[in-house]
């Protein structure tokens, strides 16, 4: 592999890696529909952190009505619209377009382009997301954010068709995100092996998109057609099936999961060289693991459905078998981040950044709640205590927040110099740190205890249990925690995008600690 | 009571197998973070520990695989609401045999009589109970916390499924895990355990 040398280094961070007031120079026009890369970047990160506003606020007002036992403030349908309002627009709305503008912003600076080709596609999914988070908000519907039939054809006021539109948008909005993706990495010119990393998580998650979205738009199309009356796709009692939605909407909501988690890596393997000052333990390993988790993403899907659907005994078993063994690749990834940080000394000034602090919080949780994926897989023992109890919703929260989102997080505290010229205040983004680490590890680890014994999910109202209440009751204090965290991130961003210390250069700079050999890669790769 | 897989033993292991696997990345992770110590990983360790983790893979696939096989054995097989097997000796190896009708939002007992019940079944301690559970409107779930069981099924299939009723008269919940519609927390219903204790 051909490493850049040190004047390349120097080139490459005086080209790109130049603080400015970016964000306080846009009119607002260009604000929503300049193609320029960092300007839509710019976009999907505000518009997010709004969804996660939102999504984050329903999640506080049904935990409170979760705290104790009874029904406290609001009945069943409020609390499911609530409760699938919170799923759809964090899972469409926040994590995934997030970790995705946290990406376009870095990925022309890495890969050494001079913006995102063919930018227009993510204008188009940027307003397609846009439109299909209004409808959700409009139609309100209450049929969870995995809108299982016959179910979710049967509930719901005049307005649910909106929903379906909403499903519909979203698919297309991602695979236009994903072809651009796609064309993006595909522009490196030094082969792929030297591709960085996050080029190729571009490239996985590009693909990923490509191929398991058209299935979800599909899926809203059916739902759409059937709810109408024209077709009977998915409801039995009209001659559908069930198990035929099942297969089509597991198989875009299995890669799906990957569709925060793949750029959330990238980022992480973005900063780690930047802040530590030498490349990853890895390259190929790193490869190898993308590689092979794009492969087994497609085939493990059956996995969130097995105790509902049986299907010929050797069926089911190779999908525990690939299930078990896409724990591989992710384990992989995890080994080569600690393998860099233990091969050289981590300089002082990685230590105080807050983005590396994010990104080991986040190392903390993959394994945390990666781990159990081991046990998830296993038939036996999903059928005992893991399906559809808390601990699921345990998994993916340590997955999707205490990995993805902690990582979006991250690469926002990362570019925030390069948007606004400016640094953000340290104290505040400690106490953000802190607080969504103890509100997150809090959070999982009562949802865990609450699996295990048997807690069912989507539930507004429970047995008064001591084993169930006080977890969520402990539980909506660890959500509270979360939510303070999130306010002091957004005061934080508001006080210091006019007021913060400006930056005189590089702002991640290396500290004195740590002296870069020559010929050592450009620490952005 | 032992859990109708028989799992207990099993799940110890694979506990022990996350605790160890997950300590062993947080305490690296923190070492790497505290200790003054640094080290140059060969990537031979890596192909080592990826090799282990197939063999965990494997072992994990093995062993659940025997204790759903061995729990199925006696289960009667059908997909379809005609293919019920009303009598047959594959239920001769059970002491009770119940049919469920899950619906929006309850579960409706039918016994070997005919005898119907809503949300409440009543079985003797220690009994092996088959239920052969089925739903008309939507995809429900069937699960006993305290047999350590549980199915899904969505409208128009059978699912059968077996346990050993807890050793304890008293009551034991039964409760829907999948999302069902606007009344799903209210769809529970009572396992009654009563009676003289089986002989088994």
């Amino acid at each position: 592999m051909a490493l850049p040398t040190a004047d390349e280094i120097a080139e490459t961070r005086t080209l790109h890696w130049q603080p400015r007031n970016l964000l306080g120079t846009l009119t607002l026009k260009e604000l929503l529909f300049s193609n320029d890369y960092q300007v839509i970047a710019i976009k999907g990160i505000l518009t997010s952190l709004v969804m996660l506003g939102l999504a984050g606020l329903f999640a506080l007002t049904f935990r409170t009505e979760l705290a104790v036992p009874g029904i406290q403030y609001f009945g069943a349908r409020v609390y499911i619209t609530l409760l699938t309002l919170h799923g759809m627009l964090m899972v469409f709305g926040f994590v995934i377009p997030l970790t995705l503008s946290v990406c376009y912003f870095l990925m022309p600076k890495l890969l050494k382009l001079d913006g995102l080709l063919w930018s227009g596609l993510a204008q188009w999914s940027y307003w397609l997301l846009a439109l299909a988070a209004v409808l959700l908000l409009v139609g309100r519907p209450d049929f969870t954010w995995t809108f299982y039939t016959p179910m979710s054809l049967r509930v719901g006021g005049d307005l649910v068709w909106l929903g379906y539109l909403a499903i519909v948008l979203v698919g297309i909005s991602e695979f236009l995100a994903g072809v651009m993706l796609i064309r993006n990495a595909l522009a490196w010119r030094g082969g792929l092996m030297t591709m960085p990393l996050m080029g190729w998580a571009m490239l996985t998650v590009g693909a990923m998109l490509v191929i398991s979205t058209p299935a979800l738009s599909l899926v809203g199309t059916l739902l759409l057609t059937d709810w109408l009356g024209a077709t009977a796709m998915f409801d039995p009692a009209a001659g559908g099936s069930t198990k035929t939605f099942l297969w089509m909407f597991w198989f875009y909501g299995h890669p799906a999961v990957y569709l925060p988690f793949v750029p959330a890596i990238g980022i992480l393997y973005s900063l780690l060289p930047r802040f530590l000052g030498r490349p990853m333990w890895s390259h190929v390993s790193a490869i190898i693991a993308f590689s092979s988790l794009f492969l087994l993403s497609f085939v493990v899907f059956h996995h969130h459905f097995q105790p509902a659907v049986t299907e010929h005994t050797w069926v089911q078993r190779a999908f525990q078998i690939l299930t078990l063994l896409i724990f591989i690749p992710s384990t992989l990834h995890v080994f080569n981040w600690i393998a860099s940080l233990w091969q050289g000394r981590i300089p002082d000034s990685a230590r105080r950044a807050v983005p590396f602090k994010f990104a080991i919080g986040a190392i903390f949780f993959v394994i945390y709640g990666g781990v159990t994926a081991f046990i998830n897989a296993q038939i036996s023992i999903d059928t005992d205590f893991i399906h559809n109890t808390y601990w699921i919703p345990a998994h993916f929260h340590a997955m999707f927040l205490g990995f993805c989102a902690q990582m979006a997080i991250a690469g926002i505290y990362f570019v925030y110099p390069y948007i606004t010229g400016r640094h953000y205040n340290q104290t505040l983004a400690n106490a953000h740190f802190w607080l969504w680490q103890i509100g997150i590890f809090g959070k999982v680890t009562m949802m865990f205890l609450l699996g295990l014994v048997f807690f069912p999910r989507w539930v507004v109202d429970y047995l008064p249990l001591t084993e169930w209440a006080t977890p969520q009751m402990v539980l909506t204090i660890a959500a509270n925690l979360i939510g303070l965290g999130f306010l002091v991130f957004v005061v934080n961003l508001a006080l210091t995008v006019r007021h913060g210390r400006e930056c005189s250069g590089d702002p991640w700079e290396l500290g004195d600690d740590i002296a870069v050999p020559a010929g050592t890669p450009a620490p952005a790769e | 009571m032992l859990n109708a897989l028989g799992l207990m033993a099993d799940q110890a292991v694979m506990f022990a197998i996350i605790i160890a696997l997950g300590s062993a990345g947080i305490v690296a992770l923190f070492m790497a973070l505290l200790w003054p110590r640094r080290w140059q990983l060969h990537y031979r360790i890596e192909v080592f520990f990826a090799a282990l983790l197939v063999v965990l893979a494997v072992f994990a696939d093995a062993r659940s695989t025997a204790a759903f096989t061995a729990y199925e054995k006696d289960l009667p097989r059908g997909d379809s609401l005609a293919g019920v097997p009303d009598t047959g000796q594959d239920q001769d190896a059970f002491d009770r045999t119940v049919r469920v009708f899950a619906f929006q939002w309850g579960f409706a007992f039918v016994d070997e009589n005919g005898a119907a019940s809503r949300n409440a079944v009543k079985v003797a301690p220690g009994q092996k109970v088959l239920f052969t559970i089925m739903s008309n409107d939507v995809v429900h779930g069937f699960n006993i916390p305290a047999a350590r069981m549980t199915t899904e099924f969505e409208p128009g299939a059978v699912r059968h499924i077996w346990i050993r009723s807890p050793d304890t008269p008293g009551k034991y919940l039964i409760q829907c895990l999948n999302y069902c519609g606007v009344g799903h927390s209210q769809m529970k219903a009572w396992l009654v355990v009563d009676g003289a204790p089986t002989e088994s």
